[in-house]
C-alpha cells in the first residue's frame, strides 16, 4: 500500500525564516527521508518550491487559462510531499507524526487509489 | 484516543520501529534472541501504558529505553554468574565506549551497520531455510507469529517453534552478531538473498490463501531488499534482486482478475503496471550492471523482466533480446527450466521450429519428463506448426502431470481445440 505524506506550509513561512533556520529545517528533513529510505519505504519524495513560482492550468471549453501564484486564497502551499509504502493508515500516521514538519506544518496522509471509488 | 486507537498506533510503532530497535540491542547484548525477548517485553509494558498514559512524543525512543533497562537488569543477573561482564553493563548505561578490537574491525567494514548485521545472522547458515525465514520477517519485519502463520499458511504453533528454535540454534551455536567478510561474504551474502526472494515469491506465486497476507509478503520482501541494497551498495546482485523484485511488484495488481484467476503475462492489461516501479527497477538494474554484476543471477532475470516492462504492448516485445539473455542466464545457471524458457523466447523470436528444435533436446535430455510445462510447450509450437493430433497428445499429457485443477482444465481445452 502506498500513502503520500503531503507538507502544507503556512503561506510566508519560508519568508521569516533566516538562512540558518531554513537549511535547519532543510537538513532536519533530509535526514528524515534518509530514515524513511534506509527503512526501505521511500518510494518517491521531493520538496517543493515556493508557489509564487507555480501556476494552475485549466481548460474549460477548450479555452485554457493559467493562473500565476502565491495561491494564497488557501492560506497555505504544499511545500514537499514524501510517497511510502507501508501496510497500514496506522503506519502512515506514526511516519507523518515522525516527520520534522509536522512540528510546523500540516501532515496530510493520503492513501493512493483509484479515483473513480469516490 | 481510544484504547483501540493506541493499540493500533502500537502496533504501527512496533513495524516501523523493531527492527532497528531489535538490532541495536543485539549488538549491546552479543545475542540476538535475547534482544528480540527484551523488546517483546517492552511492548508488553507499552501496551499497558500507552492506553493510560498516552502515546510518547518518541515512542521508539521510549521503546528502547525501556528495554535497556531490562537488559541491564538482565546482564546484572548474568554477571552474578559472570564476572566479566562490567564493560558490556557501563556501555548500556551511558553508551558505546571507545571501540573494542572487534567493533574497530568493523568499522572498517563497507557494510557495517547494526541491521545488516541482524540480516546477516537471521539467515544465517546453521539456521533451516524455514527458520531464516522466519527469523527475518519477525526480526526484520515486525511481523508477528500470528502474520507469518496466516502469510504461510502454516499453523501459529509451527511457526512461534521454529523462532524459538532458530533463538536457541543461535544462542547454541554462538553465532556472532556480526556481517561476514572476506571470502566468507559472498555465499552468506547469497543466502540472505535467497531468503528475501523466496519471501518475494511465496507472495507473488501464490494463487490460493488470504489475499491480505500474500501481496504483503511482497512489499516485506521489496523493503527488507531496498533496506539491503542501502546498506549493501556495493554488492552488484542486491541491486539486480531488488531490480527483479520491483518489476515483478509492478505487475503485482494486473496478475488476476477479480475473482483471483491468474492472466498470463502477454494477456495483461500493461497500463495497469506500476511505472513508478518500473522505473526504480530499471535504475536498480542500472546500479547492478555498473557495478559489473550484468551477469549476475538477479541481474539477468532483472534484464528479462525489464524487457517485458519496455514493451507497451505485448507485441511490441523484444523476443530476440530476451532469447539472449536466457542465453547469458544457462550459462550462468545452467537448468533445464532456464533452457525450456530460452526456447520459448526463440520460438517467439524466430518461429516455431526452432524452438521446437530445443524442446526436443529437453525431452531426450529428460530431465523435466514430469514438468508439465515442457509438455504443454511443446504442445503450443507442435499446434502452431500446423500438427495438430500431435499437439493434442501433448496437451492431454501435460494435463495428466500438473495438479493445478484449473491448469488442468486449461489443457484439456486447448486439447480439445486440436481437433481438426
Amino acid at each position: 500500500m502506498s500513502y503520500l505524506l503531503l507538507v502544507l506550509e503556512p503561506q510566508g513561512q519560508r519568508a521569516e525564516r533566516n538562512t540558518t533556520e531554513a537549511r535547519d529545517a532543510y537538513a532536519s528533513m533530509q535526514a528524515y527521508a534518509d530514515g524513511l529510505q534506509a527503512r526501505g519505504i521511500l518510494r518517491a519524495y521531493s520538496s517543493l518550491r515556493n508557489d509564487a513560482e507555480g501556476q494552475r492550468l485549466q481548460i474549460r471549453g477548450g479555452k485554457r487559462t493559467v493562473h500565476d501564484g502565491p495561491f494564497t486564497e488557501a492560506g497555505e502551499m504544499i511545500g514537499g510531499f514524501f510517497l511510502v509504502d507501508c501496510a497500514t493508515r496506522e503506519q502512515a500516521l506514526e511516519l507523518a507524526a515522525m516527520c520534522p514538519a509536522a512540528q510546523w506544518a500540516t501532515l496530510e496522509v493520503r492513501e493512493t487509489g483509484p479515483c473513480h471509488l469516490g | 484516543m481510544t484504547a483501540t486507537d493506541t493499540h493500533r498506533s502500537i502496533e504501527a510503532v512496533w513495524k516501523i520501529e523493531a527492527p532497528r530497535l531489535i538490532a541495536a540491542l543485539a549488538r549491546m547484548l552479543h545475542d540476538v534472541g535475547q534482544a528480540e525477548d527484551l523488546l517483546q517485553e517492552a511492548l508488553l509494558v507499552a501496551l499497558e501504558r500507552w492506553p493510560r498514559d498516552g502515546v510518547p512524543d518518541n515512542p521508539g525512543a521510549w521503546l528502547m529505553t525501556t528495554a535497556k533497562r531490562r537488559a541491564i537488569d538482565t546482564l546484572r543477573h548474568r554477571q552474578m554468574r559472570d564476572s566479566k561482564r562490567p564493560a558490556l553493563e557501563y556501555e548500556l548505561e551511558n553508551g558505546p565506549m571507545a571501540p573494542a578490537p572487534d567493533q574497530a574491525e568493523m568499522l572498517d567494514d563497507d557494510i557495517g551497520d547494526d541491521l545488516l548485521r541482524l540480516i546477516f545472522t537471521a539467515c544465517h547458515p546453521a539456521l533451516g531455510r524455514d527458520m531464516q525465514v522466519a527469523l527475518t520477517l519477525r526480526m526484520l519485519g515486525g511481523l508477528t507469529t500470528r502474520e507469518i502463520s496466516r502469510a504461510f499458511l502454516v499453523p501459529e504453533a509451527t511457526v512461534a517453534q521454529r523462532i524459538v528454535r532458530a533463538k536457541r540454534m543461535l544462542a547454541e551455536k554462538q553465532v556472532p552478531f556480526s556481517v561476514p567478510r572476506g571470502e566468507d561474504l559472498a555465499p552468506r551474502l547469497a543466502s540472505v538473498l535467497e531468503v528475501i526472494y523466496l519471501i518475494f515469491n511465496e507472495g507473488y506465486t501464490a494463487t490460493a490463501g488470504d489475499d491480505w497476507a500474500r501481496p504483503d509478503l511482497c512489499e516485506e520482501a521489496l523493503r527488507l531488499g531496498r533496506i539491503l541494497a542501502e546498506l549493501a551498495a556495493d554488492e552488484a546482485e542486491v541491486h539486480g534482486l531488488v531490480a527483479l523484485m520491483e518489476i515483478q511488484a509492478s505487475r503485482l495488481h494486473s496478475r488476476s482478475r477479480a475473482d483471483g484467476t491468474p492472466i498470463l503475462l502477454l494477456e495483461q492489461d500493461r497500463t495497469r503496471w506500476d511505472r513508478l516501479l518500473i522505473q526504480r527497477g530499471f535504475a536498480a538494474l542500472v546500479r547492478a550492471q555498473k557495478l559489473g554484476g550484468a551477469d549476475g543471477n538477479y541481474a539477468l532475470q532483472a534484464a528479462i523482466a525489464a524487457c517485458h516492462a519496455r514493451a507497451l504492448r505485448a507485441d511490441d516485445t523484444d523476443w530476440s533480446s530476451i532469447a539472449s539473455l536466457y542465453a547469458r542466464l544457462a550459462a550462468v545457471t545452467p537448468s533445464p527450466v532456464v533452457e525450456l524458457n530460452r526456447a520459448v523466447a526463440v520460438s517467439m523470436a524466430t518461429g516455431p521450429a526452432a524452438g521446437l528444435a530445443m524442446v526436443d533436446e529437453l525431452c531426450r535430455e529428460g530431465t523435466l519428463a514430469r514438468y508439465h510445462l515442457l509438455a504443454s510447450v511443446r504442445g503450443d509450437l507442435l499446434f502452431k506448426l500446423g500438427r495438430r493430433a500431435e499437439a493434442r497428445a501433448e496437451f492431454e499429457h501435460a494435463a495428466t502431470l500438473t495438479g493445478n485443477t484449473r491448469e488442468s482444465t486449461l489443457l484439456r481445452q486447448r486439447a480439445a481445440a486440436c481437433a481438426p
